[in-house]
């Protein structure tokens, strides 16, 4: 009677154990001597106490224990404690943060692996769990692995609900294992931490509305809309678009609906309403597509001023207004980047990007963003080489004799760089239509002429010219306006 | 007493008056149709009910007979100012929106705008006739609306156009009232004494 009994040991670290027994009733009260040898070179070392409960060191592989309570009758026990009997147990985990972001819907875990406390290299394993709602349902529990290193390392790691953050409570919990394989103990699980709380809306005084508000999600998605209301409010329904939903309670003051697979929303979104008793809540969400990467892009330069790029934007995104996708250009030489006004309705797309001064290669990036995604086409071009001269104007005839006329023309841009290449059709009643090409040095805005010899006296002649670079050919002008001349008589 | 009107004023009168009715009936005809197509256009129930919206003035009046004709006016001039901002904003929102994507109901919008417009001038003409002071507008105009989500956004435009439809009726009626001859005198009264 009286004997300490029901020895046992746990380690929360590998390190130190607390070792806790029984006494019958009658020794309770009195003092404990406890002694303890880990082997016959160690000193016994003892102490007093008056719990039952002391914490020594983990042995090697076993520690002798000697237990002497002194209540209303002496009584001494001997234990031999082998590392197989003690059991490991990490200590309870901590969480330091649970921040939400509410437009991703994601929770941010931020907790220690306590590593410090543990040798060097040990694996441990972290169940994390994630609960919703009053009832505190679990959601989800997910495994997550990383190693000790000795010191204190602060994890993190994301999760993003299937619903609004703002629909109902979420909770996380964690609780680790430690593979300690040295260890020839028992392992266990720790205990769950305390559980962390992101309040929903359904907890705020005034916390009414549907959410997510106003989401802008890719066609195809599987949607959660959430109607908070008050707690006296009946809720009659909620629809998306057109169509009503059956609904999902999530608290008392939360219902939900799940819309599965959305499809392509119209130009002023789509309606998520929530009809009350006495009122409306609502919220629209615009389903669209991510850009296309670009296609066919293309750059050019009529005036040597200004670049223009062009390209073929594939699948239209369905998403309008301050929610379109924008393009930028962006020139990695010179590090300048212009935002493209592109308009969404008709289907061409141009840019315009000015020409550097001492800059011909230009290593162009077309970014393209939207809500829902972003995509990019790049292009490296020699502005030489893409040379796309505007309409020549102002065609005239400034001298003409039977056989000769001369003609004057003018382009607007700055071809001081180039040698320009123009051809002048030369059509008449009766003969079949020539070309004549001319070459000449490109000028700044300049008028330009070219003499037609071998023509026939007293003959009506219609001339039109068109011009494009002599050296690297890339696109001809569009034709002038043609003009018209008869030859004087022989 | 006040003094009857004259001849050629009560005239020139007569004549805002029937201009203001041609106004504001073709005004109500053209919300009326931009109320379907706005219905349409923003995915709403045309049978939805939508609160008061703030900043929106009701056409409903108690007791409409017994206003003056400057009462009549007055709250006229008030409300169209009002309709005038907040039509305004449905634009500005309209374009932030839907950028070019549906440029017919921003069309629709802008016209009605100007209709707005154009009836408020007029009302401030018929009380210049009167030699009423045109009540300034209130600094630069009502203070700016909460900002509000997209359903509450279009929300407030159902309820603006509803009751702009009504104001338009209201206003039929208001210069209907003005237009009318002074039983006793057969004069048309000054605006103070036309109930």
């Amino acid at each position: 009677l009286g004997d300490p009994q029901n020895l046992k040991c746990v380690t929360h670290n590998l390190h130190k154990m607390l070792c806790t027994w029984d006494i019958s009733s009658r020794g309770r009260h009195g003092l404990t001597n406890f002694c303890y040898t880990t082997n016959d070179l160690t000193p016994q070392v003892c102490f007093e106490t008056k719990e039952r409960m002391v914490e020594i060191p983990v042995p090697e592989s076993s520690i002798t224990v000697t237990i002497e309570s002194s209540g209303t009758a002496f009584a001494t026990k001997e234990f031999v404690i082998h590392q197989k009997d003690i059991s490991f147990v990490p200590v309870t985990p901590h969480i330091l943060s649970l921040m939400p972001d509410f437009p991703t819907s994601t929770l941010n875990l931020k907790w220690s692996d306590n590593g410090s406390v543990f040798p060097y290299g040990l694996d441990a394993l972290w169940q994390i769990q994630i609960l919703r709602k009053e009832a505190m349902e679990v959601v989800t529990q997910v495994a997550y692995y990383s190693k000790l290193t000795h010191e204190d390392v602060i994890l993190s790691w994301n999760w993003t609900s299937d619903m609004p953050l703002e629909c109902t409570s979420h909770y996380v919990k964690i609780r680790c294992y430690i593979n300690a394989t040295q260890f020839v103990g028992p392992k266990d699980w720790s205990d769950w931490s305390p559980a962390e709380e992101i309040p929903g809306k359904d907890t705020e005084p005034g916390g009414s509305g549907v959410f997510p508000l106003d989401p802008v999600v890719a066609v195809g998605s599987d949607l959660t809309f959430c109607c908070v209301h008050e707690e006296d409010q009946r809720i009659t329904n909620m629809t998306y678009g057109s169509k009503s939903y059956t609904m999902m309670q999530l608290s008392s003051r939360s219902h939900a609906i799940r819309v599965l697979n959305a499809s392509v929303s119209n130009s002023s979104g789509t309606n998520v309403v929530c009809r009350l008793e006495n009122g409306l809540e609502g919220s629209v969400v615009f389903v669209g597509y991510a850009p296309d990467t670009p296609q066919n892009l293309s750059c050019e330069t009529s005036n040597f001023l200004i670049i223009k790029c062009t390209w073929k934007p594939g699948r239209p995104s369905g998403l309008y207004g301050e929610r379109r996708t924008k393009y930028n250009l962006f020139e990695r030489t010179s590090g300048k980047n212009v935002s493209c006004e592109v308009s969404e309705v008709n289907r061409d797309h141009v840019c315009g990007f000015p020409v550097l001064p001492d800059q011909k290669t230009y290593d162009f990036i077309l970014g393209v963003s939207n809500p829902i995604g972003q995509a990019q086409s790049s292009l490296l071009v020699d502005i030489i080489q893409r040379v796309h001269p505007k309409t020549p104007e102002k065609l005239t005839v400034t001298g003409n004799n039977s056989t000769s006329i001369q003609l004057r023309w003018f382009i607007n841009g700055s071809f001081t760089d180039i040698r320009l290449l123009c051809q002048i059709e030369i059509s008449s009643s009766h003969s079949e239509r020539q070309l004549h090409s001319v070459s000449m040095p490109g000028r700044k805005s300049s008028t330009y002429t070219a003499q037609l010899n071998a023509l026939h006296p007293d003959t009506r002649y219609q001339f039109r010219v068109r011009c494009s670079a002599a050296d690297h050919f890339w696109r001809w002008s569009d034709w002038s306006r043609a003009v018209e001349q008869t030859t004087s008589e022989a | 007493m006040a003094a009857a009107e004259s001849p050629s004023s009560a005239l020139r009168r007569r004549d805002l008056c029937s201009r203001g009715i041609r106004l504001a009936g073709k005004m109500r005809a053209d919300v009326v149709d931009l109320l379907d197509a706005y219905v349409e256009q923003q995915g709403l129930d045309a049978s939805a009910s939508v609160a008061a919206v703030e900043g929106v003035p009701v056409a409903a009046v108690e007791r409409w007979d017994e206003q003056t004709g400057t009462q009549r006016l007055l709250e006229n001039l008030a409300a169209y100012r009002a309709f005038r901002a907040l039509l305004a904003q449905m634009l500005e929102e309209q374009r932030e929106q839907l950028g070019e994507a549906d440029a017919g109901l921003g069309r629709a919008l802008a016209a009605l705008l100007l209709q707005v417009s154009a009836f408020a001038y007029h009302l401030e003409e018929l009380l210049r006739l009167e030699s009423r002071g045109i009540p300034g507008e209130e600094g630069d105009g009502p203070p700016p609306p909460p900002r509000l989500s997209l359903f509450e956004q279009k929300l407030r435009g159902l309820g603006v156009l509803r009751e702009l439809a009504q104001w338009a009726v209201r206003s039929v009626r208001d210069l209907r009232q003005l237009a009318k001859p002074s039983p006793a005198t057969g004069a048309a009264p000054g605006l103070a004494e036309s109930p």
